[in-house]
């Protein structure tokens, strides 16, 4: 008890001192908790130096996922483009320039052991594998910056080999590369890339937003480790694929058709040289073949002029030709018929406009089915001499002249239809047979088709449908069809195209089994720089096949052959193109009498 | 605030205070039992053992994490590695079924195309049109080079290859492929050196004469 008393006294004594103490210490230690919560409090609750935020800056790795480009493909699904991995292999310099070695897991005499190899020796491995020169790789890899892209466009399997080298800082990323594995089959028409992702030219141009597609994002936080951190931030905006683009083209006879025509501008010396195989039936392109085709997977081989499609963006004076149009109009008109005569003088003077054939004749007795079927200039003129002015510029627009077609390329040629008013004194007669009037070979074929189809015009077609990634077809609708003469009148002109070939000078389109429809074509073609006079010839030649029920159409054109003019004959690569395209189609034989109508008037 | 703070402070004080109160107001005195003392021990060892038991589960539950994350790493690279090959392979047959190269391996196994067809008709037991032998030795014509996909050109030798006038190509020194496909673009430059290759190309033809367009 009194001890109890007597601490209880000396405590009583000496409480002042320690409730100081208490006090003092408790205060310091509140301070240092102000301290480290109000420290605390700043860096976690408002993060003033940024460090939380940078922390996770560090962690966060935002990846673009990059949307794959739709593929081109033909009517048989044949691809003429389409994406494929590459890979680049890239460095972080600051920390493969501070690894002075590294271990990786070798399998050395059957067992897998760690082993060490150094920066040197990673660096002529890598060389090795790459490629490339080993001091190259060296000036590559060492540096201060975190992102350097040491070599492009590698193979998966080259990818591969890097990968198995585990260098530290050597990354590989995934890049997609177009690949054309037709090449220049259709080349001009697919197009190609600008520094392999923009459209630069054809299909791949005009279709670009549509291939593309939208890429993805993907935001994760990643480990020291290189793991990523299973419980940290996982965003993920998935990439939308382009579409795929499927064409009315036929690879095969595409194949075949630019084969011909290159031979035929070989043999020729020509400028150039295409041919169109169209359906009659639908408006689809089967194959639109050019000569110097550029291959797509390297566009630069071929000279920039040979790059596009001439059959659509290059426009030249048709030629005879356009006879089939002036002989619809007549026919349409009610001013002539098949059979009509005309007296038809060596040379013919209209307005003091003189008028001449390609032969020598005597003055002759002709039907009109005979000025088409040996390609009369005079005749023509005679006979369309019964129209108005205004009416052959309106029957010319009507069969689509001076109207480029749309079929999804770029720089479609509309082709030059001056107004009947401005027509000079000489080429009001002209337009008749296809001089003083311009117009692309598609636009040719487009007036071919319809006459070959009932007098209904079906606008040509290239691009068939749009293909989604999750398989879905989208057909691209045909443009409305326009009625330009009656079936009656198509019926007429169409015998007298196969007359041509039957009785008339075009012998040659003749194929065994069908029975063709055919026109030649000769136009003066003016000199690309502007000089007054011409240069050379366009000789051409379109018809089709089979004329009971006609379902092809096939224009071969040749610009500026050399040589004389007159023994050059398009015929043979019509007639091999046709019966390829027959046969390829199945098309039986053709059945009925074939039309001859009299050349001559009795 | 002084008496509280002695009154914790110092354990006999407290005591003592304690033993003041009852001499005034005696409350009876009760056994006081001691259970919790008891208890005490499985309650601690039931926390250490929960404590063990979290500390395994996120153990557990961390290994499973990563190695779930090993494994789609593992099953990524090889979903990755797959695609690659299958890759590689589609485009060996696409560039075996480009025309051009079927064309070639076709003449390259003396394939010839033929010209004349003729057809039956099974319905009426007609033939029409005169079928023709295709002839050995009939040039095909012009040569369409082989698509330049990277590292697929070695996949098929190109047509020029088998091509026995090739030889009199003067300078043709790259590769088949290569020169074929220079000579187009020096034949849209120069018509001179085209209409020699022509020449070469269509065997039997006479090529048409030479002649410089005006204007050129």
């Amino acid at each position: 008890m009194i001890v109890a008393q007597g601490t209880g006294k000396a405590g009583r004594q000496k409480v002042p001192n320690a409730t100081k103490r208490l006090r003092l210490g408790l205060s310091i230690m509140l301070a240092l908790l102000l301290v480290v919560g109000g420290k605390l409090f700043l860096v976690q609750g408002l993060d003033v130096g940024g460090m939380a935020e940078a922390a996770l800056d560090n962690r966060l790795r935002p990846t673009v996922l990059p949307a794959e480009r739709g593929s081109i493909v033909d009517e048989n699904g044949t691809v003429l483009a389409n994406s494929v991995i590459r890979y680049n292999i890239t460095v972080d310099q600051s920390v493969n320039t501070k690894t002075e070695s590294f271990k990786r897991l070798e399998t050395v005499n059957g067992k897998e052991e760690l082993v060490t190899v150094s920066r040197d020796q990673g660096i002529s491995e890598l060389a090795d594998v790459l490629g490339m020169d080993s001091q190259d790789v060296r000036k590559a890899v060492t540096g201060e910056r975190t992102y350097y892209v040491v070599a492009k466009d590698l193979k998966p399997d080259v990818e591969d080999r890097v990968a198995n080298l585990q260098i530290p800082g050597i990354f590989s990323e995934g890049t997609s590369k177009r690949v054309y594995p037709n090449g220049s089959v259709a080349g001009g028409i697919v197009g190609f890339l600008e520094n392999g992702t923009t459209g630069q030219a054809g299909l791949e141009q005009t279709q670009d937003e549509i291939l593309r597609g939208t890429p993805g994002k993907r935001l994760f936080e990643i480990g020291a480790d290189g793991l990523r951190i299973p419980v940290g931030v996982d965003q993920l905006t998935p990439a939308q694929d382009g579409k795929d683009v499927k064409l009315t083209l036929n690879s095969d006879i595409q194949y075949f058709a630019q084969q011909a025509i290159q031979s035929q501008s070989d043999k020729l010396s020509a400028e150039w040289g295409v041919i169109i195989v169209s359906d009659v039936k639908t408006g689809n392109i089967i194959a639109m073949a050019d000569t110097n085709a550029p291959d797509p997977n390297d566009p630069g081989k071929v000279a920039a002029k040979d790059r596009g499609v001439r059959s659509v963006t290059a426009a030249y004076e048709p030629g005879s030709v356009e006879k089939m149009i002036t002989a619809s109009a007549v026919i349409e008109e009610g001013k002539s018929n098949p059979l009509d005569t005309f007296v038809i003088p060596p040379s013919y003077v209209v307005d003091g406009q003189q008028f001449d054939d390609s032969f020598s004749h005597g003055t002759e007795k002709r039907t009109l089915a005979g000025i088409l079927g040996w390609s009369m200039n005079t005749g023509t003129v005679m006979a369309g001499q019964r129209l108005t002015k205004e009416q052959r510029h309106d029957w010319l627009q009507k069969f689509g002249i001076g109207e480029a077609p749309d079929i999804g390329l770029p720089a479609e040629a509309k082709g030059i239809l001056t107004p009947a008013d401005q027509w000079d004194g000489r080429q009001e007669y002209t337009v008749l047979f296809g001089q003083g009037v311009s117009q692309s070979t598609l636009q040719t074929v487009r007036a071919y088709q319809s006459i070959a189809n009932g007098g209904v015009m079906l606008q040509p077609r290239l691009i068939d449908s749009y293909i989604s990634p999750d398989g879905t077809e989208e057909k691209v609708p045909a443009q409305p069809a326009r009625k330009i003469v009656s079936k009656e009148t198509a019926k007429q002109v169409r015998d007298i195209l196969e007359s041509a070939v039957t009785e008339g000078q075009i012998k040659e389109a003749a194929i065994d089994g069908y029975r063709v429809g055919a026109k030649t074509g000769t136009s003066q073609s003016p000199c690309d720089d502007g000089t007054a006079g011409f240069c050379g010839y366009t000789a051409s030649m379109v018809g089709m096949a089979p004329m009971d029920d006609p379902r092809f159409i096939v224009e071969v054109v040749l610009q500026r052959p050399k040589g004389s003019i007159y023994g050059i004959t398009n015929g043979p690569v019509f007639r091999s193109v046709m019966s390829q395209v027959l046969r390829t189609y199945n098309v039986p034989p053709s059945t009925g009498e074939p039309a001859r109508l009299p050349q001559y008037a009795k | 605030m002084s008496t509280a703070a002695v009154k914790n402070l110092t354990l006999p004080a407290g005591r003592r205070v304690q033993e003041e109160s009852p001499r005034k107001a005696r409350t009876p005195l009760s056994l006081v039992r001691s259970m919790p003392k008891k208890r005490r021990a499985p309650f601690v060892v039931l926390c250490f053992g929960m404590l063990a038991v979290a500390l395994m589960a996120v153990l557990v539950l961390n290994i499973s994490v990563s190695t779930a994350q090993y494994q789609l790493v593992k099953l990524r690279s090889e979903q990755t590695a797959l695609t690659k090959q299958n890759q590689d392979l589609t485009q060996q047959v696409q560039n075996f079924e480009a025309p051009q190269n079927l064309a070639a391996k076709a003449s390259e196994l003396g394939m010839v195309a033929s010209t004349g067809k003729g057809q039956i008709d099974l319905s009426t037991l007609t033939v029409s049109g005169k079928a023709k032998p295709a002839v050995k030795g009939d040039t095909a014509g012009a040569v369409i080079a082989a698509p330049a996909v990277p590292g697929q050109l070695n996949v098929v030798p190109p047509a020029s290859s088998s091509d026995p006038l090739e030889s009199r190509k003067p300078a043709d020194t790259g590769k088949p492929a290569d020169s074929k496909k220079s000579g187009d673009s020096k034949k849209a430059k120069a018509p001179a050196a085209a209409a020699k290759q022509a020449a070469v190309l269509n065997g039997g033809t006479i090529p048409a004469p030479e002649q410089k367009a005006p204007g050129q």
